[in-house]
């Protein structure tokens, strides 16, 4: 046995096939990114357990993330923007955690999107688990785990290859996700249109949506099938506005009574979405009920005119420069209704 | 610390580099050795040290005592001691929520009204494992069997020898104690095979236990509907697969690992879906295991010395102890039953009907048994018994219309693997793969050593964590 000319074959080969991988991957248009994920999430979460009294923290679901550009929040407001918003599901298992476990009571701006704000309060159901299980994370991560997450982020933004993200959507390239694209005949489950990832972040969890999105109406169009597979699916459940709201509530008279500044705020959408939220979550039954009956101050993309012609490339989330106008707009008006003071 | 993991490439290079620098001499070899297997642990929780350290103290000066200590009641004072501090650990952590639940529901069966409080106890990783290597060491210093170790650092090391601290192999005290009196060393072909064993064995866990089975088997097993019998059998021989790469995997790095570092530790698994018959198979599954329940269970429970029945007896309850041992559940219990069944007919079939196996009926007798212990693997895994029965009608098709819930692409990738993996066990059963490897041309040993790393890293294991670490 030569095991030395054995290893010698076996690191040259496998060198050989790790370079070409990547190249075959950046060939394809492929680039390093990071993927949003529950590490960055918990690191998020942890600035909580810190010195917390020059933040402003925002919760929610996926529109919030893209549509508030921390930078911009940060320059124009000189306080330290904390996203811990999660894509794809209901905030109230975050602002649980944050009222329960924190003593944070400065300014909490929550998006609301209502299709999944008002979707259900079962545990099992996605729009909770997804988000309880970041908060799982966080409480529950070893310091192996921790570890883990900072060693692999180098090999995250320098090789395109190297994902780490948690959902499907996230267009990883590793063998199972690969895997799992391949289908024979129509045997199991009906497959849904292919879900590419539109998503760059950072490691603060500042999000931007792609150029490639913004400026590819193709790829925009596959991931507005996507929305149009999941929002004309006769098989959703109907909202459960009463324990939603009752949840939301709860927390929120407890978040106040301890000297917190509580916002709402819709974000925009169009095409599809909107049309189906306008009609499933009517403003007045959904939106409205809910500010009244929290008594904050709450902001609806719908009541300013400077809103109405921003660009959303797959009818969710803001393209980047409008976003960015769309934060400093905000700031604007929340400074001259002073809802920023605590 | 889990082996496919970043963290862990790290730390193996750091213990790697301190191990083989000169800056130690051995004893402090030793200890850096002990403290680096303390952060391996510690790392995932670092107050259940505390509960490695009590084990570590106890079973020492138990031992010590054991082997100057000549009277008969202090002797079995000694040893009691050492069994309920660990079995008191395994009864408390991984036990405790069980008792409770079936107290609680034994109560209410005869009408008393009684709520307890949920325990939330955390299972400590590898509890099961350390213990019972602790209690080996204790219960042969009783029988006379072994020499007290000649240091409290050998002893430490001994209980926390961190390849295989979480998931075994559970080595003996004098197989593994020894080899720490004298300074070692890997030669260059040692330390080469270890780290061909350490790829072997993250490659059944990344590639094919997680990547290639895992989600097959566990879309199966949580599913609520009644399944196509199809759909049954590829989850349930996909899982069968799986705990076979996951855990055969972590042995194999844990081998690989210890012989870096130039120390040999036992083989755990020899190719056992090739087994022929269950007496067979529990000479190839998880061999440190059983051989620890034959001898500190089977042979005190009276073994085959007397008579028929009470060997059938401590057969079963060996069984239903090995079941018990894996996990907290009654499932578990029906698993180890199944085995301790199995283990029951085939010496009664040896005995009123033999026959010789040959090259002919071998192989059918291998898929027999293979078939046998699938059957076995749906109660481990079903988390409920119902879970359990709802796949064995589906399996044997008394579920006419059963949901498909698997591709065909699905079906076929599990169902090759699964055939390859049996035929390699089938073809490999009297070897090794140190024959093999000797055997082999050292490039094609090279090709299939890069194709395994690469295949390793483009599936990029998310650290997901080893089946056996629950147990």
């Amino acid at each position: 046995m030569k095991l030395k000319q054995s290893l010698f074959i076996g690191i040259i080969l496998s060198l050989f096939g790790l370079v070409s991988w990547e190249s075959y991957w950046r060939s394809q248009g492929l680039m390093p990114n990071l993927d949003d994920n529950k590490n960055l999430w918990a690191n998020q979460r942890t600035q909580l357990d810190k010195d917390h009294s020059n933040m402003v923290v925002f919760i929610g679901s996926s529109r919030i993330l893209y549509d508030i550009q921390l930078d911009v929040w940060q320059d124009l407001t000189q306080t330290k923007p904390i996203m811990l918003a999660t894509q794809g599901a209901s905030p109230i298992p975050v602002f649980r955690d944050l009222v329960n476990n924190t003593d944070f009571s400065g300014t909490l701006v929550v998006g609301i999107t209502p299709p999944l704000f008002f979707s259900t309060t079962f545990p099992e159901a996605s729009p909770i688990k997804r988000s309880q299980t970041l908060v799982d994370h966080y409480h529950n991560r070893t310091y192996t785990q921790i570890i883990n997450h900072k060693l692999s982020v180098p090999l995250q933004t320098n090789l395109a290859f190297i994902r780490d993200g948690d959902e499907s959507w996230d267009s990883d390239v590793d063998l199972k996700t690969l895997l799992s694209h391949i289908h024979i005949g129509n045997r199991g489950p009906k497959q849904g249109p292919p879900f590419y990832n539109f998503e760059e972040i950072d490691l603060n969890r500042h999000m931007k949506m792609p150029e490639y999105v913004t400026n590819d109406t193709t790829y925009a169009n596959t991931i507005k099938k996507v929305w149009t597979s999941i929002l004309t699916n006769g098989d959703r459940p109907p909202p459960d506005k009463e324990s939603t709201t009752a949840a939301f509530l709860e927390l929120a008279e407890k978040f106040k009574a301890r000297g917190g500044n509580l916002i709402l705020l819709r974000c925009p959408s169009s095409g599809l979405f909107l049309e189906v939220e306008t009609k499933g979550f009517p403003r007045d039954s959904f939106w409205d009920e809910l500010v009244e009956k929290t008594g904050v101050k709450g902001y609806h993309y719908a009541d300013y005119p400077q809103f109405q012609n921003l660009f959303l490339p797959e009818w969710s989330h803001l393209a980047t420069e409008d976003a960015r106008f769309f934060t400093r707009e905000l700031i604007q008006i929340m400074e001259k209704d002073n809802a920023l003071i605590p | 610390m889990l082996f496919n993991s970043l963290s862990f490439v790290v730390f193996l290079i750091l213990v790697l580099g301190l191990y083989y620098s000169k800056l130690f001499n051995w004893t402090n070899k030793k200890r850096m050795l002990l403290l680096a297997s303390y952060v391996f642990y510690g790392l995932w929780n670092p107050p259940l040290v505390l509960l490695l350290w009590i084990s570590t103290i106890v079973d020492y000066t138990a031992g010590n005592k054991l082997a100057k200590e000549t009277h008969k009641s202090k002797r079995k004072f000694w040893l009691t001691l050492s069994l309920i501090v660990n079995l008191g650990f395994l009864g408390f952590f991984k036990y405790g929520n069980f008792l409770l639940e079936n107290f609680v529901a034994l109560l209410n069966s005869i009408g008393i009204d009684f709520q307890a409080q949920p325990m939330d106890i955390i299972l400590p990783m590898g509890i099961s494992f350390y213990t019972f290597q602790t209690m080996s060491y204790t219960i042969d210093m009783y029988k006379g069997k072994m020499k007290p170790a000649r240091t409290f650092l050998d002893f430490a090391l001994y209980v926390t020898f961190f390849p295989q601290l979480v998931a075994g192999p559970i080595v003996r005290a004098t197989d593994l104690i020894t080899q720490f009196y004298e300074e070692k060393k890997a030669t260059v072909e040692q330390f080469i095979w270890g780290l061909f064993l350490l790829t072997i064995g993250l490659f059944q866990k990344v590639v094919l236990a997680d990547t290639l089975l895992s989600e097959t088997s566990d879309t199966v097993f949580s599913s609520n509907e009644l399944l196509h019998g199809v759909d049954a059998w590829v989850g349930t021989i996909a899982f069968s697969g799986q705990i076979f790469f996951d855990f055969a995997g972590y042995s194999t790095c844990a081998i690989g690992i210890a012989l870096m570092l130039g120390i040999i530790l036992p083989d755990n698994f020899r190719y056992p879906y090739a087994s022929i018959g269950f007496s067979d198979l529990w000479r190839r599954w998880h061999i440190t295991l059983s051989t620890w329940l034959r001898d500190y269970l089977y042979i005190p429970l009276g073994g085959n010395r007397h008579g028929i029945t009470k060997m059938y007896a401590a057969l079963m309850i060996t069984m239903l102890l090995g079941g018990l041992w894996h996990g907290a559940a009654w499932t578990f219990m029906v698993w180890g039953g199944l085995h301790g069944s199995y283990l029951i007919l085939e010496r009664i079939q040896k005995r009123y009907i033999p026959f010789k196996v040959n090259a002919y009926n071998g192989i059918f007798l291998a898929l027999l048994t293979f078939s046998c212990v699938n059957i076995t693997w749906v109660f481990f895994r079903a988390r409920s018994f119902e879970k359990a029965w709802n796949m064995i009608t589906s399996m044997f098709y008394m579920q006419a219309d059963g949901t498909k819930i698997l591709g065909t692409f699905e079906i076929l990738k599990v169902t090759s693997l699964i055939a390859i993996m049996f035929l390699c066990h089938w073809l490999m059963r009297n070897s090794s793969l140190k024959a093999l490897a000797k055997n082999t041309p050292s490039w094609v040993l090279g090709i299939a050593w890069a194709l395994m790393f690469f295949l390793i890293v483009i599936s990029q294991g998310s650290g997901e964590q080893f089946i056996y670490f629950q147990f």
